[in-house]
């Protein structure tokens, strides 16, 4: 009676204010994304967050060299580049290319942005990987020399990075709420707390480009929201924080279509190696032989995702299949546990963060798991600030389950520092080696001793590569079906146009 | 009555003193602070520190909360860490999405629960009652973001009249705002509603034992004048201290109501203000919010001098 009554109230509210069922206007050249996370400002020289990188980069901001959706490195506002020493490289820069303010982008400009982001006083988050740059010379207005102190072979990598994005340097002191640089589309409004709305750059530097006129990146945190917000036409497409369990619902519904693809985000156990008993690689060894991968990704994300068996995502070009290496095999877990000290297993705590729903629902496959072993695994359920202060940034934890976005990431296993703890100078020899060593194919090698070294000494489980899981209209075309890199360039995406 | 009022803005000021005091420590004892946040799990330690010092943490608490409190004395209540932007604009420009709300959802809950609560208690023990009390019972136990969802999905994605979320704004009129905040307010408000309708019930319920009423029916007025005129305006002492406590509940109800519909109110900025630890603006919403609180109370209890003239404040 009661929903009756409240039908009939709403009813009689809606038909007083006027309100009648209009048609969905879908105007073909605007575009509305859901954005799970509001950024926190849009300046990428003062934050890493994904969600700043994912709306700016690309879309507004850009850099000398950028990622293709294929992983491949191309030439974004430098034409093309060259080194004959791998510690000189040139830059040709693009001509004619234009800020969104209407100055055209000159040599000055990349040579400002790259002294701002070794400039200690800017606070920029990623400083260290512009270290090895020992002196910037401009050569014309239109080419700029980078002279490495050392050399330095993820050097371009780092130049095709968010915290390289080039912009004029008149704007510096408001990009956190207004970005300027030469993308194809302009930064038009922010309304905190609702959206974010970038406008087509009419002036922009490649041809036919942007196709859309508009787009609104909508922040809708809750993903029951997210999905009633599809269905009822309010956004036209959700990008990336949609649940497992709501795409398979979605793959169902004519109106959309539903892009599953690769990342470069890598789920992981973390062993804490600097814990009892967690030092010792055989117990470390046993957890990775206990945990069933396959049932965490059915678990976890319905089995969308690839297996991993180290750092190195498929998206990454010296990538090699080790999901294998070290399967599930509980009699041989128990037996290295034996071997350990630990017959009977132990007990230890799992602290996850409910922030990221996959890392709580892999946390229970995995306990349930470790169990099987003798391991009784206590979840504890923490805040992410909490998370970030106590697992990240103190080490406070025996196990953790997390995904790393950022790719190229295999550096973290060289730092003792970082959360895992893990010290090994075998892997840091190595990866210092992979760090000077510039020619593809011996790099390659060295990749590959990377990748076998860390199976052999399991600092960290790698369960999956978290999927890109993009949910939206039909008839939108142009979306990126991977991630290799973390931002939505939006700048090929159209609308099919109506039959 | 000019005794009264000193006395309850010289309580306002030291509720408001201590609310800020509170506030000021939890959020700072929460492990995890704002820079460690903003640098997530990228960042070097390095760029960590340098932004620390830059957002003035690593000052001694005592000084950041004596610089706090005196810029909120001169009406500043500091800047947003998360959004760069002043925390006063900030929690003006969520105000006229939040107070609409809680205000279509504080006359929801009175237009439905006024009449029902009077009709269940002017029916005591018969069908009508019974039906009433078991709507609030379910009202009551109905958490209000799975009620707001049921909404949702019958109004926007099944007849498609509202849209499932956001906030357009008023400045395209107040059609397609009140569009948006018409739902929420409906699933904010039928919690209240629920919890309203027993305290009216009760409160008629009471009175309409009393010896006057029996007076006024032994003298031959119209039941409807009895329960009119009689009853119900003695009833609602009760009734509008409940009321006044639901007001400041509906505040905090919408803290759950804007997520669920993506509205930028003042809720959702309290939420991504402690998920980001952006101290300052977890601060001033707690401070604007309490102080909203203390003034309702206070306007309550003005309400119980109009509504029974015998009550003196003094």
């Amino acid at each position: 009676m009661m929903a009756r009554l409240l039908v009939l109230m709403l009813s009689a509210a809606l038909a007083l204010t006027g309100f009648a069922a209009e048609a969905p206007a879908q105007t073909p050249a605007r575009l509305i994304v859901q954005s799970q996370t509001e950024p926190p400002g849009l300046d990428m020289t003062a934050t890493p967050a994904t969600a700043t990188s994912g709306i700016v980069f690309y879309n507004v901001q850009e850099s000398l060299v950028k990622v293709d959706r294929h992983g491949k490195l191309v030439g974004s506002l430098a034409e093309r580049w060259h080194t004959a020493d791998n510690k000189n490289y040139t830059f040709f820069l693009k001509k004619g290319v234009r800020f969104h303010n209407g100055r055209e982008m000159k040599a000055a400009d990349v040579k400002y942005c790259f002294e701002r982001a070794l400039n200690p006083e800017t606070k920029h988050p990623y400083a260290k990987d512009y270290e090895a740059i020992g002196d910037i010379i401009v050569k014309d207005e239109y080419t700029i020399t980078f002279a490495l102190k050392t050399v330095n072979a993820n050097f371009l990598q780092n130049v095709a990075r968010a915290g390289a994005a080039i912009y004029p340097r008149e704007t510096v002191e408001t990009m956190k709420s207004h970005p300027v640089g030469t993308g194809p589309f302009r930064f038009e409004e922010w309304v905190r707390g609702d959206r974010v709305v970038l406008v087509k750059n009419g002036d922009y530097h490649v041809k036919g480009l942007p196709r859309l006129d508009r787009v609104t990146f909508r922040f809708v945190t809750d993903p029951n929201a997210v999905l009633a917000a599809l269905k009822a036409g309010d956004v036209d497409a959700s990008l990336f924080g949609l649940g497992p369990e709501h795409v398979q619902d979605l793959q169902k519904d004519p109106r959309f279509q539903v892009i599953t693809g690769d990342t470069t985000n890598d789920v992981i156990l973390a062993m804490n190696n600097s814990r009892k008993p967690y030092g010792d690689v055989r117990v470390r060894r046993a957890v990775t032989y206990g945990v069933n991968k396959a049932d965490v990704l059915k678990g976890a994300m319905f089995g969308m995702g690839k297996i991993l068996g180290t750092n190195v995502d498929p998206l990454n070009p010296y990538y090699i299949d080790l999901s294998r290496a070290m399967g599930y095999d509980p009699v041989k877990a128990k037996q290295l546990l034996a071997e350990a000290g630990y017959p009977n297993g132990f007990d230890t705590v799992l602290k996850v963060s409910p922030q990221y729903d996959y890392t709580v629902r892999s946390g229970q496959v995995v306990a349930d798991n470790l169990k099987k072993i003798g391991v009784n695994v206590k979840i504890e359920q923490i805040e992410w600030g909490q998370w970030i202060a106590r697992v990240f940034r103190e080490a406070d934890y025996d196990l953790t389950i997390i995904g790393h976005a950022e790719a190229w990431d295999i550096k973290n296993y060289a730092n003792p520092k970082y959360y895992f703890r893990y010290d090994s100078a075998r892997f840091q020899a190595l990866f210092a080696k992979s760090e000077i060593t510039v020619d593809d194919h011996a790099r390659r090698a060295v990749y590959a001793d990377m990748q076998k070294l860390l199976v052999e000494e399991a600092p960290v489980d790698w369960l999956f590569m978290h999927p890109r899981l993009a949910v939206a209209k039909k008839g939108l075309q142009g979306l990126w079906k991977d991630l290799p890199a973390s931002a939505n360039d939006l700048s090929e995406v159209s609308w099919a146009p109506a039959k | 009555m000019r005794r009264y009022v000193a006395r309850r803005v010289a309580a306002l000021a030291a509720t408001l003193l201590f609310v800020s005091a509170l506030v000021f420590v939890v959020v700072r004892v929460l492990p995890g602070d704002p820079a460690a946040i903003i640098m997530g799990t990228e960042g070097s330690p390095e760029a960590l520190a340098r932004l620390r010092e830059s957002l003035g943490l690593n000052r001694p608490l005592p000084v950041q909360y004596a610089e706090w409190v005196g810029g909120a004395l001169r009406g500043d209540l500091g800047r947003s860490i998360q959004y760069d932007v002043p925390v006063g604009s900030l929690i003006v420009s969520r105000l006229p999405v939040t107070l609409p709300l809680a205000l279509l959802a504080a006359v929801f809950m009175a237009a439905a629960a006024l009449p029902l609560g009077i009709y269940a208690a002017t029916h005591h023990r018969r069908a009508g009652d019974y039906l009433a009390m078991v709507v609030s019972q379910v009202g009551i136990s109905v958490p209000q973001f799975w009620s707001g969802l049921l909404l949702i999905l019958l109004f926007s994605v099944h007849l498609g009249w509202v849209s499932a979320g956001g906030f357009e704004g008023w400045a395209s009129g107040p059609g397609p705002a009140l569009r948006s905040l018409l739902l929420p307010a409906v699933a904010l408000g039928l919690f209240q509603a629920a919890v309203l309708v027993r305290a009216t019930r009760s409160a008629v319920l009471d009175v309409l034992r009393e010896d006057y009423v029996r007076t006024a029916r032994a003298k031959g007025l119209s039941e409807r004048r009895v329960v009119g005129v009689h009853t119900v305006r003695n009833a609602l002492i009760p009734v509008v201290t409940v009321a006044g406590l639901q007001l400041g509940q509906l505040m905090a109800g919408a803290i759950v109501l804007e997520s669920v519909f993506a509205l930028p109110g003042l809720g959702r900025l309290a939420l991504g203000a402690i998920s980001a630890r952006d101290l300052p603006v977890v601060q001033g919403v707690t401070l604007f919010v309490a102080s909203s609180i203390v003034l309702i109370n206070f306007a309550v209890d003005l309400l119980y001098v109009v509504l029974d003239p015998r009550i003196r404040l003094d």
